[in-house]
């Protein structure tokens, strides 16, 4: 454990002062030690590293009833089939004489196998569940790629479902992620790096881009970033993503989060950068602006008058989640002349046995809303249907009638409901959802000129933000009217020639001219 | 230089439409009426001071790159002469910015929040535009990007429904006594023209400065047409009423009924309208702040940003006891001596420069 920063010491030394008897005192040592010529001695220190490891095997056999020999696995993780037929059976009964390393070598017929010089190699491929050789007068290990992670089968993503286009999502394992990516783009330019983040968790991370497309700076930022991690466990890609991103105090998302490989795939063939960890049926999209968190892979697949139209009304009740309720307040309270009187009369009468002034009011059923929604998220299925029926019933039709909660109201907070959860990624609606309450508050202090002061700063704050070097709210603002194209509307795939400014620059055509279909191009092939 | 940020010739343009459009279309039709009478809506033509300083700021541009007005200043004049230019240029943009902030304030107050504090109103404002400068001149500049087109259409959404109850013949007779009236009603305009100074602090900092010019010219423009269309529209709605109203373009706002359903959109317009002087506002601030640190040789200009906010709210309150006064302050003395900080002290800077210049390139 050579070059550790200050605070990453002071987190292993008061890990040691907390246990003073337990590993990580002798720990950091093992890594780099080579392993030793005599059997005992490896073992020894192997078998103090996997003390109280019950689930770590050694195995002790005779090569051929004469050479020592010690076959290391971790129960769970490895093919213990495979190992009777393939390296222990060979072994047992082999008739040479040497058993060196090279020999045992040939003995054995495994695809992956890998040489290993120190005990920091041997823990390693024992972590990962392959199966670990040593043997007597030996100073080399080997280690065979006869691991068997219990994983989850592909399955259609949760919480982005599409109407058309691919069905298959991410899953916990990170070969299986990578595979994915693979399947789509199938050539040498999707590169695939790899590390581990995490000193005890070990958590594989995957960094894929595409070679000549995206921006060399852009990769070596990121990856520049991930090295700087220094944490004890990575559980999930939510961690990485709160330790990598601009600007830490913000509600908006910084990096896309994303299970389904197609929409992974389309951002790599635009330049970003995808990182991958293990253990999470996710992958993180760099840079992202404020529109892509608005992009839905259905917007693709749709006619693009359907896309575009859907992409306007998208847009059109991100406002309304983020101002309906304050706007309605505003409204009530200080600029009743607004309305036409017909209107204004009926929200008269509805508010007359209302209580509480509009912003209480506002405030109550909002809130409500979100409790009913956070107990909706976190129970099981099916209780969860009791709750929405209670919910409906007690937000809806009794709080009118025990006159706690005037009609329009209700109304407000049902359609602010559902036009937050238009937003096709959950981050960028829960950002909005819990900013229109802050808006609220505004919006009973000074009216209209609160909402436009608030919509004002929230402006600003997004103006600021970067997400790796790319301005949140490009290609608006700074304008790049070539970017429009895939913004203010979905273009015809033969209209979307170029890659999006910022990412794509490094080679900005996508298409070849004239791509669009005429009847004249078809004769042409007769 | 203690800014970083780029922006490019088409956001100055934004920046100075935004920073001058919106004040103007407000406050200038009631002034402006009282001299021009039915030739008010000729008066954005006679925009003098707005190529003068123009030109001015682009030729001192031209002979020293990045640098701004107060930089030049000291380059031309010295150092101690140039600091005190300096300081009277800078004064009159805490004054400017103050002025806006009050304009804004009692209009909000007048119009719309009457039982609010004033100080409360300007305070908001100046605490929301102190985040946008802290940000720097990149975020102002988006930000007058983003919000154009919406501030477009709401113009077009005020004047074109208002179409069919024109009556065209309130602008009659044109020119009864020659051009003179309506020159004499651009005087208080130039006020607003002179603030085209700005770009000499913009200058600096865009990246494609071969445009400039004509980014300036089309701003020019742009704010010319712009007053004029909405002269225009006031005048042939409400006639000898005009002067009548502190703000007749509110009046014209009130004026729109679509379809018995969209009345009463002046509360829109307020808020349309606060996001315009919101521009204005940062741009000054900005100004303001960027320059005071380079004339204190500051490191970094965002430390200032609020003790200079606290200023501005403070000057807003003593600027004048009431509306009243204001408009008369701004009719009579500030009109001097904001063209004296905006318009004659550039113009004789570049006077001693290009002398000096010619001078040395004699020998």
């Amino acid at each position: 454990m050579v070059d550790r920063r200050k605070g990453w010491h002071r987190l292993t030394r008061s890990n040691r002062q907390k246990s003073s008897n337990a590993n990580p005192a002798n720990m950091p040592s093992f890594d780099q030690t080579p392993l030793a010529k005599s059997l005992a001695e490896n073992l020894q220190m192997l078998q103090s590293l996997y003390a109280d490891c019950a689930d770590v095997v050694f195995h002790d056999f005779l090569i051929g009833e004469q050479t020592k020999a010690v076959l290391i696995y971790t129960d769970g993780l490895t093919n213990v089939e495979e190992v009777d037929q393939h390296v222990l059976a060979p072994l047992q009964q082999s008739l040479e004489l040497q058993h060196t390393i090279p020999n045992i070598r040939n003995m054995i017929s495994v695809l992956s196998i890998k040489l290993m010089r120190t005990i920091g190699d041997a823990v390693t491929e024992i972590s990962n569940g392959n199966p670990v050789l040593l043997v007597d007068q030996e100073s080399q290990g080997l280690s065979f790629g006869l691991s068997k992670w219990q994983k989850r089968s592909i399955e259609e993503p949760t919480a982005e479902s599409v109407v058309r286009g691919p069905r298959e999502g991410f899953i916990e394992t990170l070969a299986t992620n990578t595979s994915l990516l693979r399947q789509k783009i199938k050539g040498p330019h999707l590169k695939i790096k790899s590390m581990r983040i995490g000193r005890y968790s070990n958590t594989p991370v995957a960094v894929a881009y595409m070679d000549g497309i995206a921006d060399p700076a852009l990769i070596e930022e990121v990856m520049n970033r991930l090295q700087r991690i220094q944490i004890d466990g990575v559980l999930s890609d939510a961690a990485i993503e709160e330790l990598i991103e601009d600007n830490p105090f913000s509600p908006f998302p910084q990096l896309l989060s994303t299970e389904r490989p197609d929409v992974a795939c389309g951002y790599l063939l635009e330049g970003h950068v995808v990182i991958l960890v293990d253990g999470t049926p996710s992958a993180l999209i760099a840079p992202v602006t404020f529109f892509s968190l608005l992009q839905s892979p259905d917007d693709y697949t749709d006619r693009y008058f359907i896309g575009t139209a859907t992409r306007w009304l998208r847009y059109l009740f991100l406002f309304v989640s983020l101002l309906g309720p304050s706007l309605y307040v505003a409204v009530v309270s200080f600029h009743q002349e607004m309305l036409p009187t017909t209107l204004l009369l009926t929200l008269a009468r509805s508010r007359e046995q209302v209580p509480f002034p509009a912003l209480v009011e506002a405030l109550l059923m909002e809130t409500m809303f979100e409790a009913l929604r956070e107990a909706g998220a976190r129970l099981p299925k099916q209780i969860g249907s009791a709750v929405s029926i209670v919910g409906a019933l007690v937000i809806g039709q009794a709080a009118i009638s025990a006159g706690i909660a005037s009609a329009p109201m209700v109304m407000v907070v049902a359609i602010t409901g559902i036009a937050s959860f238009m937003a096709p990624r959950f981050t960028a609606g829960i950002a909005v959802r819990l900013l229109r309450f802050p808006m609220m508050f505004l919006a009973s202090f000074l009216g209209l000129l609160g909402v436009i002061l608030g919509v004002t700063v929230i402006l600003t704050h997004l103006l600021t933000l970067r997400s790796f070097g790319v301005p949140y709210m490009e290609p608006l603002a700074p304008l790049q009217v070539r970017g429009l194209k895939d913004v203010l509307i979905r273009a015809p795939r033969w209209a979307l020639r170029t890659r999006p400014h910022l990412t794509g620059e490094w080679n900005k055509y996508r298409e070849a001219p004239g791509q669009r279909p005429s009847p004249e191009k078809g004769d042409e092939g007769e | 230089m203690i800014e970083r940020g780029k922006i490019s010739a088409g956001q100055m343009a934004i920046m100075l439409y935004l920073a001058i459009t919106p004040t103007a279309i407000l406050t200038v039709p009631s002034i402006s009426f009282q001299y021009a009478r039915q030739d008010f809506w000729i008066s954005p033509l006679w925009a003098g001071t707005a190529i003068a300083t123009v030109f001015v700021a682009l030729r001192l541009h031209r002979m020293y790159p990045g640098l701004n007005l107060l930089q030049v200043s000291e380059r031309v004049l010295g150092r101690l002469s140039g600091k005190l230019i300096g300081f009277i240029i800078l004064f009159m943009y805490l004054y400017l910015d103050a002025l806006v902030i009050r304009e804004y304030g009692d209009f909000v107050v007048g119009a719309f929040l009457r039982q609010t504090p004033l100080i409360v109103v300007s305070g908001c404002m100046v605490l929301v535009s102190a985040l946008a400068v802290r940000g720097g001149v990149e975020i102002v500049a988006r930000f007058g990007q983003l919000f154009l087109p919406a501030f477009l259409v709401f113009f077009l959404f005020i004047i074109l429904p208002i179409i069919p109850d024109l009556n065209v013949t309130f602008m009659l007779p044109v020119m009864a006594e020659g051009i003179m009236p309506s020159i004499s009603g651009s005087g208080i305009l130039q006020v607003w023209y002179s603030e085209f100074i700005t770009i000499s602090f913009l200058l600096p900092f865009v990246a494609d400065r071969r445009k400039a010019a004509k980014s300036c010219t089309f701003a020019i423009l742009a704010v010319i047409l712009t007053l004029v269309i909405s002269n225009l529209t006031t005048l042939l709605l409400l006639g000898e009423l005009t002067d009548k109203y502190n703000y007749p373009f509110l009046v014209v706002a009130r004026y729109i009924s679509v379809a018995d359903f969209f009345a009463h959109l002046e509360s829109l317009f307020m808020a349309i309208w606060v996001l315009g002087v919101f521009v204005k506002i940062c741009v000054f601030y900005y100004v303001t702040v960027l320059g005071t640190a380079q004339w204190l040789n500051l490191p970094d200009y965002r430390t200032i940003v609020f003790p200079i906010g606290f200023m501005i709210t403070f000057f807003s309150m003593w600027m004048a006891p009431g509306y009243q006064e204001l408009i008369f302050a701004i009719e009579t003395t500030v009109t001097y001596y904001q063209l004296t900080a905006f318009v004659v002290i550039p113009v004789i800077l570049f006077c001693i420069a290009s002398i000096r210049k010619q001078v040395s390139g004699v020998r």
